[in-house]
């Protein structure tokens, strides 16, 4: 059962289509997990149907009609919309399938400290890092500070910090200055989606050295 | 007498209303379209809102005539594929097809711009489960009731609505537009959207 959600600004960007490319892909993923978000998108995009009926239109000229009449009997493109996660399973959502290309065996992972390893995937976005953050068994994420914001969506295992306990599905948003310090639940390793426009800081003097190393790997 | 009564009635039901019966038409038109391939039924869905689709492409952008007539091709090119998923009692016709027009109108952006992401708008695209009775109940009035609300919107909420939805502005472009702090953008926003009955209560 997921226990922590986007706000609603953040599905109302969604909805209206505002949000970088890396973002709205988190929120998407979260909406797999989430029958509630997933009903508010719904609801939240009526208000651009009704919006859209509302404006003046504007003149199409018939051949405009006729060269798609002609294109009619085109094949229909695939389509990776995604089908909401059941909840047994873990199903990785299907558009971190269609980035990643494959399934997790598949990525390359870049260790960062003994229990954290990265994994930076593409989506173009020059603005935002998206990146899958493995936290290993019983291990922990030091101490951090973020000099952006970040979005964080739980897609295996669970971690908790001073806020909360979250699991699969379970959407984190935290916002430049807010320092904290996941620790893995359930003896399990953990893996989450985070979104993020600055490098993470660590706070803590052991690890401190670390952050030159800790680019952007935005793309 | 009572003939004026029934009239000013019909009068009064038709102006609270004012675009009811026109939804029906069109979701009836794209069950036709989804279930047989009808040609008839596509055109004139075509005629109603390709004009639509074309004065959305062209809000509050710089877009070319010629890419405005581009997107109305395409989205109305998915219309024509994506009909048979169309289910009137999940969704109004005008809602659906928004969201088409809306992934349309991103990637046609995110092209020219040289934009590129192996994720198309639609991938982002959550489709409702079939067996969701709350869906059922609120998706379907949700667009009358969204529309009857709407017009008592005050201009300002209405106006930033518009900035996000039809011309895709997110809240810092349209403060910087509309001059305004980007508080006032945010919070106005939410107001409109508390208004509208939109939100979910949390299950």
């Amino acid at each position: 059962m997921v226990k922590h959600h986007p706000t609603t600004d953040f599905i109302t960007d969604f909805a209206a289509g505002t949000l970088p490319v890396a973002q709205a892909a988190c929120i998407s993923a979260h909406l797999n997990y989430c029958d509630s978000c997933r009903r508010s998108a719904e609801q939240l995009q009526t208000i651009g149907g009704v919006l859209m009926e509302q404006l003046a239109p504007v003149t199409v000229s018939e051949s405009v009609l006729e060269s798609v009449l002609a294109r009619l009997d085109e094949p229909a493109p695939l389509s990776f919309a995604q089908k909401p996660a059941r909840q047994e399973a873990f199903d990785l959502p299907g558009l971190l399938t269609r980035i990643i290309n494959g399934d997790f065996t598949q990525l390359t992972w870049k260790r960062i400290t003994r229990a954290l390893s990265v994994s930076s995937l593409q989506t173009g976005d020059s603005a935002y890092e998206f990146a899958l953050y493995k936290i290993a068994a019983g291990g922990r994420i030091p101490e951090h500070d973020h000099g952006g914001s970040e979005m964080t969506l739980v897609l295996k295992g669970g971690f908790s910090d001073d806020r909360g306990t979250y699991h699969p599905g379970d959407f984190i948003f935290r916002q430049a200055n807010e320092t904290h310090m996941p620790v893995t639940i359930d003896g399990d390793e953990c893996i989450c989606l985070a979104v993020l426009d600055a490098p993470l800081k660590f706070t803590s003097w052991q690890y401190r050295w670390l952050n030159p190393f800790l680019q952007l790997r935005a793309g | 007498m009572v003939e004026e009564k029934t009239q000013s009635e019909q009068n009064t039901k038709s102006w609270s209303v004012p675009t009811g019966r026109r939804t029906d038409e069109w979701s009836e038109c794209l069950v036709l379209v989804g279930k047989s391939n009808d040609r008839a039924a596509f055109t004139r869905f075509f005629r109603h809102f390709g004009p639509l689709i074309k004065a959305f492409a062209l809000a509050g952008s710089s877009l070319s005539q010629a890419h405005a007539d581009e997107i109305v091709q395409e989205v109305m090119l998915k219309v024509w594929q994506k009909a048979d998923g169309f289910n009137p009692e999940k969704a109004a016709a005008s809602t659906w097809i928004y969201t088409i027009a809306r992934n349309c109108r991103t990637d046609m952006f995110r092209r020219l711009q040289k934009f590129d992401t192996p994720l198309a708008a639609d991938d982002l695209s959550i489709e409702l489960e079939e067996e969701e009775p709350f869906a059922v109940l609120h998706s379907r009035r949700g667009a009358d009731r969204v529309r009857e609300l709407m017009s008592q919107l005050p201009p300002d909420q209405a106006q930033i609505l518009a900035k996000v939805y039809m011309e895709g502005k997110s809240h810092s472009e349209a403060a910087a537009e509309l001059d305004l702090p980007l508080g006032t953008v945010k919070s106005r926003v939410r107001l409109a959207i508390q208004k509208l009955q939109v939100q979910m209560e949390r299950l």
